[in-house]
């Protein structure tokens, strides 16, 4: 048998974790079970999201052959002596095994962002509350100037060999509610009197969000910059749909806390084979009324009152249910093996072979694919004038060895997904795009997990 | 070598496999030979080569599948230059280079360019177009080079790429081309690169053809701007043909050529090579039906924007395709029947 403790950190903690009291049951319980304990993997983790996808204790079989299992604790929640039995008739399962993207989790995602004026009104506040610290890195006033500094920097330089374009042209994905593009135009308008630019005349600021609600409180929040800003709604995972008239001019794609809301499988090398996880959700309770989730999902909220008035009467409840759902949803994992890595599309443009640099090792690991932050920064990248920039503030696993430590998700934040973003696999494919691509940590708040990832063209 | 009106030809470089592109890299880590690396090599050429020919391509180039990128296979070769760290991660990355002596001169083909050119040439019955980069570009990777001067950097390497050029005439190139993909990014200093191109094509018979476009690294454009910048100094150049790139950009820089009086022949871009949009016959057709309003069909060339290496085979061959296709459809528009000879 194989112990993976990975919360390291936490055995030497103020209140470090108990390893026996979160270990030692599970070890006990698989000794008296009849599994070959030389095919049990024990896995243990400190899950930080106080409601996520887990159980105490979960059980995942690995479908090589001969099968293997793992047993996956959360050592947070160490409790009594787990079942090891895969029996699952107290489950009521929402979907067949597939690949983490293409889990109903991320339907739920959706009708966060698309009904939020209804989650916030019942949960009684802001998305933004949600974030560590109450409020978006996004919004720091220093980080903006900087940006801003850099940008002028580089179109004094073009505006004296007689290439800088008429329209100045920056893209914001993700704009949550304007703060940031507040801050930023502020701060624009500012630096640019006193430089005497004449480039916030120039300058044209689109705020992109999947939310049409999200993106028309942000125009709220910028209307004095009015003349300057436009919006467009659009799926970020797919910049370059909606906004292909832009490829080659935008100098700068401004990208804060989307990556890590975006759909994503994982991967596992275990034993020196590739695995896909696949995943299952379900609601862990006798009755609950599947075909009542899926027509939560296809229609949400509002319109749910009006197909089953009976069950819903009012809009009320009709987010009770969803709200309630969503607390308990949870995920059962499998590892499949993946015969060969080009079979396994990271998105429609990159194949499995950009995750060979971070398996070749050999050793085992499991880590996000990031499939919605790849392909969002992908097709973000081909927005991008020779001479710009993306930067973008999210929580990234900077190394494939962070992969060994902490858990990186998925969470629920509120009632949206949130996964720690793949620094490596992002690097990676913008180094195949031509970009080179550093990470640092958040430079203007002390603590905290962002990092703020800097895209540029390589020279 | 006779050929048709509005011959089709390539700029140079061919679509790298994906497995091939492992080996490359698994030769920078030392995890392969040398050996083994030329007989991938010999094999992709054959195949580039059997590609353009089932096109239709009339001037056919070894893809440049030897080179890493557009830089480092000239500039690792380069007399004088050194690289201090020659294993890379990836191959298509840049070597760092810096400037121990002023090339010179070593023997006669000092870059072992010539070598190339004759495997090319004896796989084939149709005409070779060989590429090489241009002095100036190569100079732009040379970040250390010291108290040298870039102008004496730059025509020092000329005088060696000179060297390399008559030993490839020798072997029986006809159709040389420079490529100068950095020029664009420096439009302040194209008098230095028409001195160097004079220094590189001196005396050697050939066909001389110079491409400048916006940039091709990973199927981006490095620079934007207009081809004005080239003239008038590139009036100067000693070369026959511009190869440029039209097909992204569209036809504005059309008008420069006429409005400044070249008197060469145009290579015209007609594929997009950053986009995998595969071109209709019929669009690459009127591209050429709106270039012959300022050029002459004697004087014109048909060939993408750039290399093609960023795309990938399938995509690359359909191009190709669909140019030759385009080009016939107006070819046969055309009362003369005949057309360059290279």
């Amino acid at each position: 048998m194989l112990i993976d403790f990975r919360p390291h950190a936490r055995l030497r903690s103020d209140k470090p974790v108990d390893l026996a009291a979160s270990v030692a049951p599970v070890v006990s319980a698989l000794a008296g079970s009849e599994w070959d304990l030389g095919r049990v993997r024990v896995v243990c983790d400190w899950v930080q999201y106080k409601e996520n996808f887990r159980d105490a204790v979960d059980l995942r079989p690995i479908l090589s052959t001969p099968e293997g299992l793992e047993v996956a604790v959360d050592v947070r929640r160490a409790g009594p002596p787990p079942r090891l039995s895969g029996d699952s008739a107290d489950r009521v399962y929402l979907e067949d095994w597939g690949p983490g993207s293409a889990s109903c989790v991320w339907a739920f995602n959706a009708l966060y962002w698309n009904a939020l004026e209804q989650w916030e009104k019942a949960s009684g506040r802001g998305y933004e509350q949600a974030l560590p610290g109450g409020e978006s890195d996004a919004r720091n006033r220093d980080a903006a100037r900087e940006v801003i500094e850099g940008l002028f920097d580089v179109w004094e330089t073009l505006e004296l060999r007689a290439a800088l374009p008429e329209e100045l042209v920056v893209v914001e994905l993700g704009v949550g509610n304007g703060g940031q593009a507040k801050v930023f135009l502020d701060e624009f308008r500012r630096a640019d009197r006193a430089r005497g630019t004449d480039y916030y005349r120039r300058l044209h600021y689109l705020m992109c969000d999947y939310s049409q609600h999200v993106l028309d409180l942000a125009g709220e929040a910028v209307a004095e910059h009015a003349g300057r800003v436009s919006s467009v709604a659009l799926d970020a995972t797919r910049p370059l749909t909606s906004l292909g008239f832009l490829k080659y001019k935008v100098f700068l794609v401004y990208v804060s806390n989307v990556y890590d809301n975006l759909p994503t499988d994982e991967v596992a090398q275990i034993g020196g084979r590739t695995y896909a996880v696949q995943t299952r959700a379900y609601l862990p309770a006798q009755g609950a009324r599947a075909d009542l989730v899926h027509r939560l999902l296809r229609l949400g909220p509002l319109l749910l009152t009006e197909v089953a008035p009976d069950r819903f009467p009012d809009l009320d409840t009709a987010v009770g249910f969803w709200r309630e759902a969503w607390s308990a949803l949870r995920l059962e994992e499998r590892y499949v093996p993946l015969p060969a890595l080009d079979e396994y599309p990271v998105t429609p443009r990159f194949s499995g072979e950009a995750l060979r640099p971070l398996l070749e090792s050999g050793a085992d690991i499991r880590m996000h694919v990031s499939n919605g932050a790849v392909a969002s920064f992908a097709d973000s990248l081909q927005l991008l004038h020779p001479y710009g920039r993306l930067i973008c503030h999210d929580i990234f696993v900077t190394g494939v060895e962070g992969y060994r430590g902490p858990f990186r998700g998925p969470g629920k934040y509120d009632g949206s997904v949130v996964n720690w973003v793949n620094g490596p696999l992002i690097a990676h494919v913008g180094r195949r795009c031509g970009f080179d691509v550093h990470f640092e940590p958040f430079r203007h708040r002390s603590a905290g997990n962002i990092v703020t990832m800097t895209a540029q063209v390589r020279e | 070598m006779e050929l048709p009106p509005l011959p089709t030809t390539v700029v140079g470089s061919y679509p790298v496999p994906e497995w091939m592109e492992r080996l490359k890299t698994d030769y920078c880590r030392g995890r392969m030979s040398y050996g083994q690396l030329q007989d991938v090599h010999d094999m992709a050429v054959k195949a580039a080569l059997r590609d353009q020919e089932l096109a239709g391509i009339d001037i056919v180039s070894d893809g440049e599948l030897r080179r890493d990128n557009d830089i480092d296979y000239t500039l690792a070769r380069m007399p004088g230059i050194e690289i201090p760290d020659p294993v890379k991660d990836f191959y298509y990355d840049y070597h760092e280079a810096r400037l121990a002596t002023l090339p010179a001169v070593t023997g006669p083909s000092p870059l072992g360019l010539a070598a190339d050119y004759a495997f090319t040439s004896a796989q084939t019955s149709a005409p070779v177009k060989f590429s090489f980069t241009g002095p100036f570009s190569l100079s732009c990777r040379v970040h250390d080079r010291g108290r040298t001067s870039q102008r004496d950097l730059v025509m020092a390497m000329a005088g060696v790429l000179n060297a390399e050029a008559r030993a490839l005439a020798e072997l029986g190139a006809t159709l040389l081309q420079i490529d100068e993909p950095f020029l664009a990014g420096h439009t302040d200093q194209v008098g230095l690169a028409v001195d160097a191109v004079n220094a590189v094509t001196d005396s050697v018979e050939a066909t001389w053809a110079l491409h400048v476009c916006y940039g091709n690294r990973y199927a981006r454009p490095s620079w934007e701007g207009h081809y004005d910048f080239l003239f008038p100094d590139v009036l100067k150049a000693n070369v026959d043909q511009l190869v440029l790139e039209f097909a992204r950009k569209g036809d504005d820089d059309l008008t420069i050529i006429d409005k400044f009086g070249w008197p060469g022949a145009l290579g015209l871009g007609v594929i997009d090579v950053k986009s995998d949009e595969v071109e209709t016959p019929e669009l690459v057709a009127n591209r050429i039906r709106r270039a012959l309003r300022h050029v002459g069909a004697e004087r014109l060339f048909v060939n993408p924007d750039c290399g093609l290496r960023n795309l990938t085979a399938a995509t690359a061959r359909a191009k190709l395709a669909a140019m030759a296709r385009g080009a016939r459809l107006v070819r046969d528009e055309l009362p003369i029947k005949q057309g360059a000879t290279v």
